[in-house]
């Protein structure tokens, strides 16, 4: 890339960096994930206009479809700024499922357009469970119009207008579309660390609109979900950064042996390691962000998804726990944000696959890559 | 006169990788010890007909005057051939000191021998009780006419026992009202009866660093580089570039390469447990390798580095001692053997890595005060 073009886009992505800021910050911040974590775990209808309205659902879609034709790395900086404030919005189950999967499957649906003006939020079922945990095969069937079995892990489904279902049809994988409210649907709200919810979505011959179905679909499911887990890498990112600032913050002011603790070398030096695994991380989601907008082989995104969020995860795990030690005892309380930055992390982390799952897709593909040469 | 900087990056590289893939001779490529100057004498010959001993000196003094974008690509490559950085003490250190202080003599008479290494140098800087506090230096040189006569000992004095000459931070005011002041950087002519040298053996069984001694030792007056007492501020301005090569990559590159051959080799691969642990450094390396761009780019677009660059520093060479622990895990009862171990097609020097690794958190800054830069100058933390 020339440096006129690279001077072009950093400014681009700066400008919607500082925009997508500003908003949530004026939203409320990290205060506003307290005041909805000790609610109903949902979100701010109002704040996902807002967001709408900003483009930041459509940063990955092509400008002649309705969005900012940015590319992954700006749907990165987007994430981050979400995880900064830990904002309850499904941003990235958004961008990374549900519009992932329209914009590939069927981008002239009017859902997409809907989802991209924020009027319509979707959730996305797509994994399942069995007895080890997740699983690897498709149980829930679409037949006769109607959907029947079991989904697990489904995010952002608390506020949600409708949701997308993962299935299996007449021998293939399909996609289909069912009301949250609709009948045969029951849906079983699991509470997670920072007061999401996580559902398991029991479906018994649920009324549903099959949208598109064969190895398309499966194809599209791969691509989003290498997406969603980079840009759930880029969230946590933002999540550690805070974290971070906040913790040496607290260093510089809180004072014990008539001292700052922050002028302790052991202190120091703790802190340091903490600042260089957040640029590493920085720097690695970013570059993994930057070359899957460059590549189209699947397993190559595949990789790259895997290696940010193993950074990601490993990173924010530290930082997080590092966190509330350098508090002390005030850290362990839930009277101050840190704490929410360690729950929102655990919740990250967790979803999608943390480090040491992904560094062993991320071996498994280097091999394969590897022994294809 | 060739000017390098405006061709492509992609054919200049071409043109470096092509001059190495024909002339260097394959018998030197990637050196575990530092040679001695006859054993690489020939190839330094080549370099030197062929105008490349300093890359980054202005070519109005004989240097290939790169900017910084093709400065990275010639250290890429040479990197990548496994080229012997060869006794550089004088291209690296001494050379750009007089560039930017020293007189027009000073000019005219050392930097063509330092091209040419009719003298080579060696850095005196480390002394018994300066190591990381290196502002604490004591050996003296005292003015006696037209001379300095110098008195005290330098160590971790690298290949001083086949050097010529010694370049040395050595103090001249020992009334100044810091330590940082009153220091002198001098240049000493080592064949002399007031020098002596003894080598020090290391872990590895390798006898790279001397000790040297200094009983009286003289150089004359005009051997002073910039002004009298000012060298601390002198030495210091010289470490820019120098700070982002030692927190480059390819040390914790070339021994993941190495582990990787010798697991394959031994079937390490099978095992979860190693695998888990191989992907975790490999991860270290090619993230960081990430991070090494960044700085990279700044200094391609012609932005000076700040201290963060120490990062870099830290995190590769303590991730090149994971990989090395990892390879003698993995060598399992052969952990403790010297010299190449042979598995499969591949020998791999485990122990040779291993010692490799240990000195690069503890020179250059060692890691400890690394992070102590960045945690005042980075962080901003008190105290």
């Amino acid at each position: 890339m020339s440096n006129a073009a690279h001077h072009h886009d950093q400014d681009d992505l700066r400008l919607l960096r500082k925009s997508v800021r500003t908003l949530l910050e004026r939203a409320g911040g990290a205060a506003r994930a307290r005041k909805i974590r000790d609610k109903d775990g949902a979100w701010d209808s109002p704040v996902m206009l807002e967001l709408a309205k900003a483009g930041v659902f459509g940063a990955v879609v092509p400008e002649e479809a309705g969005g900012l034709g940015m590319g992954l790395s700006a749907a990165g900086i987007i994430a981050e700024e979400v995880g900064r404030v830990i904002a309850p919005e499904p941003v990235v189950a958004s961008v990374g499922l549900a519009i992932g999967l329209l914009r590939r499957l069927c981008p002239e649906h009017a859902l997409l357009a809907e989802t991209l003006a924020g009027t319509t939020v979707l959730a996305t079922a797509w994994q399942e469970r069995d007895v080890k945990g997740l699983s690897n095969t498709l149980s829930c069937r679409f037949e006769n119009s109607a959907l029947t079995g079991t989904k697990s892990w489904v995010a952002g489904v608390t506020a949600a207008s409708a949701i997308l279902v993962v299935a299996e049809a007449d021998g293939g994988p399909a996609l289909a579309l069912i009301e949250p409210c609709g009948k045969g649907v029951s849906i079983d709200k699991r509470r997670q660390s920072d007061g999401s919810i996580m559902a398991e979505l029991h479906l018994s011959e649920a009324p549903a609109e099959l949208l598109a179905k064969g190895p398309v679909v499966n194809a599209a499911l791969a691509a989003a979900v290498s997406d969603t887990t980079a840009l759930t890498a880029a969230e946590l990112v933002g999540v550690s950064a805070k974290a971070l600032e906040i913790t040496l913050d607290y260093t510089k002011t809180r004072e014990q042996f008539d001292k700052p603790i922050g002028s302790f070398q052991v202190i120091q030096h703790r802190a340091v390691d903490m600042h260089i695994m957040q640029q590493l991380a920085e720097a690695s989601v970013r570059d993994a962000l930057g070359l899957m907008d460059a590549a189209e082989a699947p397993r190559l995104r595949a990789r790259q998804a895997s290696r940010a969020k193993a950074r990601a995860c490993t990173t924010a795990r530290k930082i997080t726990r590092e966190a509330i030690q350098l508090h002390g005892a005030i850290g362990y309380t839930d009277e101050l944000d840190i704490g929410l930055y360690l729950n929102r992390a655990l919740v990250l982390s967790a979803w999608l696959g943390d480090d040491v799952y992904h560094r062993r897709l991320w071996l498994r593909a280097r091999n394969a890559e590897e022994a294809a040469r | 006169m060739i000017d390098y900087n405006e061709m492509s990056d992609a054919d200049f590289r071409r043109k470096v990788r092509q001059f190495f893939e024909t002339e260097y001779p394959e018998k030197l490529r990637h050196l575990s010890h530092r040679p001695k100057f006859a054993e690489i004498e020939d190839w330094h010959r080549k370099l030197h007909a062929k105008g490349w001993v300093a890359p980054a000196w202005p070519s109005e003094y004989g240097g290939m005057g790169l900017n910084a974008a093709k400065l990275l690509i010639f250290y890429e490559e040479q990197q990548r051939w496994g080229v012997v950085r060869g006794r550089d003490m004088g291209v690296q250190m001494v050379g750009p000191l007089i560039i930017r202080f020293g007189t027009d003599a000073q000019k005219a008479h050392w930097l063509p021998r330092i091209l040419s290494c009719e003298d080579i140098w060696c850095q005196g800087y480390s002394e018994p009780g300066a190591g990381s506090d290196l502002a604490n230096l004591r050996t003296n040189a005292v003015i006696d006419g037209e001379e300095f006569v110098i008195n005290g000992q330098k160590i971790w004095t690298t290949m001083a026992h086949d050097s010529t000459h010694i370049f040395m931070l050595a103090r001249t005011d020992p009334k100044a009202p810091t330590k940082q002041q009153g220091i002198s950087f001098i240049l000493v002519p080592m064949d002399q009866p007031g020098v002596k040298v003894r080598t020090i053996a290391t872990l590895a069984g390798e006898t790279e660093f001397c000790e040297v001694f200094f009983d009286d030792a003289r150089t004359p007056c005009e051997n002073l580089v910039g002004e009298l007492n000012k060298g601390w501020t002198m030495a210091k301005s010289l470490l820019g570039f120098e700070r982002v090569f030692i927190g480059a990559p390819n040390l914790a590159q070339n021994a993941l390469g190495q582990l990787e051959s010798y697991a394959r080799g031994a079937g390490r691969f099978d095992d979860p447990a190693f695998c888990e642990r191989f992907a975790e450094v490999a991860l270290d390396v090619e993230d960081h390798a990430a991070l090494y761009a960044r700085f990279a780019d700044q200094l391609k677009r012609g932005e000076p580095l700040g201290p963060d660059v120490s990062m870099l520093k830290i995190w590769v060479t303590e991730t090149f001692q994971k990989i090395t622990e990892l390879m003698i895990e993995a060598a399992g009862p052969d952990g403790g053997t010297l010299g190449p171990l042979q598995v499969g097609n591949a020998a791999v020097d485990v122990l040779a890595a291993f010692y490799k690794a240990r000195p690069t958190t503890i020179y250059g800054g060692s890691n400890e005060i690394q992070r102590n830069i960045l945690s005042k100058a980075v962080l901003r933390l008190p105290g």
